[in-house]
């Protein structure tokens, strides 16, 4: 693609992520299709019907991180949510009124300005949306209201929980297959035009090749040092979440990729030699405190280098197998029991040589949070490695400490050092 | 005839003596709730200011947290109710009430009869009520009392968090280490505490008048801090304290008529 | 005491010992009890095996001590109350404990249990309205049966299943018949009575709790109806309890004339459908629950439901249960709070926390709602 031609990951995320929020807002002008997708859906069957995919998620995040975000929480308390609810839907279900109400009365609401103000991007309403609950239940209740609220069809991808480790049952994937081919109806009606089947194999070739480059640029954490400073997970993100179906991902992930192995390759790491000790970080990132939770480790020498981020995306299937594709979906970390928690957090740190894990207790996510303590202690006992946790939320300013956060760091910092410490003079 | 008022709070006792269901003969405030000597106090004083005493009272009705403890009284009603009653009273315009006492804050919306149509409380977080400006008090070493002032003085409204007292207390600290002015940390708790308030007040529509009721309503600084985050005026009741106190003996004025 | 008084103090006993219920269940049959967690289980399964289906909706007033190591400060209400209480061992008897999965907390707190039976999970499905979901859901009631038969160690016959679908429709039905009656009886069936009579059905074999509440509505019909002066109101969420809540409302003249309770009329609203395949019917029963935060619907009717509730028993007023941090009920609210607000029904929310030990707030909030009426 020539227009990224010269670019360097960053600015091609930078680009395209751009890119992505402009082409989804110019769309109805066009007489184009939105939808709005929750961040690891089944991309392939919108992007074959050429439908531009916007993703809540993603959006909330750069509210969040863009300091947008305790307004427009309070606009959803008023509605009736409450801050027990997770700060990405509040936000996104406030914003969804603000767009609502612009749409009705021809003005821009003044919270809605503040936001476009602080350059955070406009996303269109949607004439679809589209979610699979591999992250959490949550998303069922969340839509459910877009849904009733935007009177508009509601694609589900209940991917039924699996609650043993080992193979998915059958009749998940018979089950999954069967929504497939019924989203596959859905966006037919809502097009008017029969599904292009060669063109989704097409998309689902592409997906992998994104697949497959993300897996190689977030495989360099692996080096010692790494070139890959953690947080460069979270920034790049983005990318996988919207783009995975297309060139703009495969593109962006082979240019990191080829950066990072030149890095490695010349000796230069993401902290300059400063890196001490590497660390997992179980969770999502704290959005509107990323500087600060960022630099907080680095001063420790602290390079956050695993994570479940990398392989939740990591979808593998045969392009043109539906069953193959189903139990992809199904089989995503969040979606899996505790066994199976355990046992790619502790994949993840031995390959990424972790020497601690930090737990980021999420008070946005019940998901991410109800089994914290027996991952500790399994995770802990499996990897012979410290442990700390901190209170947080993806979005919500008011649950973060930062005195709480630097203290927890730090002890896990002291223990960490002391056991490279101990295991050099054994 | 006269009729009796009394408000057991958890923080406070008050007492309103009224004639006639009109004039307010004497009223009482005493800084200790249920469970404590406060009520018998606020009464004493109260009897004592107007020269009346029990048996010269028609009817007595009794609000707040500890009005099922005060056996006295010829009937019970809600604070939401007598909060209500009271500044309704006193300002007939009141459409939508903010009261702020020591232990939670409440958001009532009034219709033109003055009947309470719909309400929002906190009850169950300190934040946003009394005992977190006596913690944040405390933490800054001046009197409850010279918040306002200070205020009046600050020349920026600095963070501090609506959400958790122990976060907002350890926020303070940070920001008295960092050489932030008292009177600008103190903008910035003043509209922690506003911020919850409104946001129990957004539910009511926020028909006009808006009128401020109990005890922090006292406080200057608070009350500018809300009409600022809702952008209208805000009319602070008279004497905020005894608008719940008002309202009780203003029932018991009804109750004494019925009879 | 009249004779459905009597009645109703037996059940409310049984419910208030369940231990008791289970060793009289056992001395009775020389079989156990399993325990079921909520909201929706199979438990026509569980009857089929020979064993009695205990209910597990956590405690009153139950103090969190050691469940706080495992739990974050924010998780569901009961599902704090359960840790507690099986971390303190209450449930080590029950041969096996069913969970389903409907909400993150449930799923990831199946994964972790810490008393010593086996647990089986499974998972309901929430595309619905489709026949995949029913095959699917027929696949994993075979899981669960076949779960039970290795754990119990009983064979579980398709015509036992459906012999206790008969059992449980019929149980289904007059528990509709009786919150019907009560509905004319309010001065009788207080709502701490109705509570009791609808609780019981947790702790005991179904077919007896349907001879003895056949008893209580016939004892009702042979009174003349009074008319009520106080207010009528419709209850939702996932539970109304403890007593002294309940006490309140009588204190100030409420009557609980319909609910949609997941505790209670959820889980006798929806009859297991006519077929031969057992495990199909269960399936269907699923396919056809309607107007409950746990079953995913995109038309939201629940709020609508509650609004034609009202209309037909002439409720002046809807009671929002609130369960303390329960992620589906509080979603639900801002939609049911437009559907309400759509129609003028007036509506309070109160906060059910299991781990209460006062209710001044809840009084305070009852009583102003009443004197706002």
């Amino acid at each position: 693609m020539s227009e990224t031609e010269g670019m360097n990951a960053k600015q091609k995320l930078g680009y395209y992520t751009q890119k992505f929020y402009d082409d989804a807002c110019a769309a109805h002008d066009k007489g184009e299709f939105v939808c709005w997708s929750s961040s690891i859906a089944p991309s392939e069957v919108f992007t074959t019907m050429g439908i531009h995919i916007v993703y809540p998620e993603n959006h909330a995040a750069a509210v969040g991180a863009k300091h947008g975000a305790l307004e427009i929480l309070e606009l959803a308390e008023r509605k009736g949510y409450t801050m027990d609810n997770c700060s990405y839907s509040r936000i996104n279900l406030a914003y969804m009124e603000l767009l609502v109400e612009e749409k009705k009365t021809g003005k821009t609401p003044e919270a809605l300005a503040k936001l476009d103000e602080l350059k955070i991007p406009r996303i269109p309403l949607p004439d679809i949306i589209v979610l699979c609950n591999n992250i959490c239940e949550v998303l069922l209740k969340w839509y459910e209201n877009i849904a009733v609220s935007l009177n508009v069809p509601i694609v589900i991808i209940d991917v039924p929980f699996v609650h043993h480790p080992g193979k998915i049952p059958q009749r998940s994937i018979d089950y999954v297959e069967a929504q497939f081919k019924r989203s596959i109806k859905q966006v037919e009606d809502l097009c008017g035009r029969p599904f292009d089947y060669d063109k989704f194999i097409k998309v689902q070739e592409q997906t992998q090749r994104s697949i497959a480059a993300w897996d190689k640029a977030m495989g360099m954490a692996s080096v010692v040092p790494s070139p890959l400073n953690g947080f460069d997970i979270f920034n790049f993100m983005a990318l996988i979440v919207c783009a995975r179906s297309e060139y703009a991902a495969e593109d962006t992930f082979t240019t990191l990729a080829n950066e990072l192995e030149e890095k490695a390759a010349a000796g230069i790491d993401a902290f300059k030699g400063g890196e001490k000790t590497r660390i997992a970080w179980e969770g999502i990132a704290v959005w509107p405190y990323l500087s600060h939770t960022y630099k907080a480790l680095k001063a420790l020498g602290m390079n956050m280098v695993g994570s479940t981020y990398p392989s939740a995306w990591s979808i593998h299937y045969e392009p043109g197998d539906l069953k193959a594709m189903s139990a992809g979906y199904i089989g995503c970390y969040y979606n899996t029991s505790l066994d199976n928690r355990v046992d790619v957090v502790s994949s993840v740190m031995e390959n990424t040589k972790c020497t601690g894990i930090l737990y980021h207790n999420n008070r946005s996510c019940k998901n991410m949070a109800v089994m914290n303590v027996e991952m500790e202690e399994m995770i802990s006992k499996r990897t012979n490695t410290p442990f700390a946790s901190f209170d947080g939320d993806q979005t919500d300013p008011r649950n973060f400490s930062e005195a709480q956060y630097d203290t927890r760091i730090e002890a896990l910092s002291e223990t960490m050092e002391q056991n490279i410490a101990a295991k050099q003079n054994a | 005839m006269y009729t009796l008022g009394i408000d057991v709070g958890s923080a406070s006792s008050k007492v309103v003596i009224l004639e006639d269901g009109e004039k307010v003969v004497a009223s009482s405030v005493f800084q200790v709730g249920t469970g404590s000597s406060g009520p018998e106090r606020a009464l004493k004083e109260a009897f004592e200011k107007s020269g009346l005493g029990y048996e010269d009272m028609a009817k007595i009705v009794a609000t707040g947290y500890g009005r099922y403890s005060f056996a006295k009284a010829d009937k019970q009603i809600s604070e939401i109710s007598c909060h209500a009653k009271g500044i309704f009273h006193l300002i007939p315009t009141a459409r939508t009430i903010i009261d702020i006492g020591g232990q939670d804050a409440k958001a009532i919306r009034l219709d033109s009869r003055g009947m309470v149509n719909q309400f929002f409380m906190n009850d169950k977080c300190a934040a946003g009520t009394g005992r977190f400006l006596e913690v944040m008090a405390r933490v800054l070493e001046i009197d409850i009392k010279e918040m306002a002032e200070y205020d009046a003085r600050a020349t920026e409204v600095v963070n501090v968090s609506s959400t958790c007292t122990v976060f907002a207390e350890s926020e303070v600290i940070s920001h008295l280490s960092n050489n932030i002015p008292k009177e600008n940390i103190i903008a910035g708790i003043h509209a922690s505490v506003a911020s919850k308030a409104c946001g129990l007040a957004y539910r009511t529509g926020l028909e006009d008048d808006i009128v401020m009721g109990g005890g922090v309503a006292q406080n200057a600084g608070v009350v500018r801090a809300i009409s600022r985050e809702l952008r209208r005026p805000v009319i602070v009741a008279p004497h905020p304290q005894i608008t719940g106190a008002l309202g009780a003996a203003l029932f018991a004025y009804d109750e004494a008529k019925k009879h | 005491m009249s004779k459905v008084d009597t009645i109703i103090a037996e059940l409310d006993a049984i419910s208030k010992n369940p231990k008791k219920a289970m060793a009289d269940f056992k001395a009775k049959t020389g079989k156990g009890a399993v325990g079921v967690l909520p909201i929706y289980a199979p438990e026509e399964l569980v009857y089929a095996a020979g064993y009695l289906p205990m209910g597990i909706w956590g405690a009153t007033k139950k103090q969190i001590l050691k469940a706080t190591t495992f739990l974050p400060a924010f998780t569901c209400s009961i599902m704090q109350s359960i840790m507690e209480l099986e971390l303190q061992g209450t449930y080590d008897d029950l041969a096996a404990i069913v969970i389903s999965s409907p909400c993150d907390t449930l799923k990831c707190f199946a994964q972790k249990w810490k008393g010593k039976s086996p647990v089986i999970q499974f998972v309901h499905s929430q595309n619905r309205d489709m026949e995949a979901s029913n095959t699917f859901m027929v696949e994993e009631y075979k899981y669960v049966r076949e779960s039970l038969e290795n754990t119990l160690g009983v064979k579980i016959t398709d015509d036992a299943i459906n012999a206790a679908i008969d059992v449980y429709n019929e149980n289904r039905a007059v528990m509709r018949m009786f919150t019907d009656v009560a509905a004319l009886y309010p001065q009788v069936i207080t709502p701490t009575k109705r509570h009791a009579v609808i609780k019981a059905r947790q702790f005991m074999d179904k077919a007896e709790h349907t001879k003895k509440v056949r008893e209580i509505i016939a004892g009702l019909m042979s009174e003349p109806v009074v008319p009520f002066t106080g207010k009528k109101i419709v209850l939702t969420g996932i539970q109304a309890e403890p007593d002294e809540l309940l006490k309140i409302f009588e204190e100030f003249g409420i009557a609980v004339v319909a609910d949609d309770l997941a505790q209670e009329s959820r889980q006798f609203r929806t009859d297991v459908p006519a077929g031969n395949d057992p495990l199909y019917r269960l399936a269907k029963q699923w396919q056809n629950v309607t107007a409950c935060a746990l079953a995913i619907d995109r038309d939201k009717p629940r709020g609508k439901f509650i609004v034609n509730l009202a209309k037909e028993y002439g409720a002046d007023a809807v009671i929002v249960a609130m369960m303390k941090f329960c992620d589906p009920e509080e979603y639900d609210y801002p939609i049911l709070l437009e559907d309400f607000e759509k129609v003028g029904l007036r509506n309070l929310k109160i906060e059910i926390d299991q781990q209460s030990e006062s209710f001044e707030q809840a009084r305070t909030r009852i009583q102003s709602f009443v004197e706002m009426l």
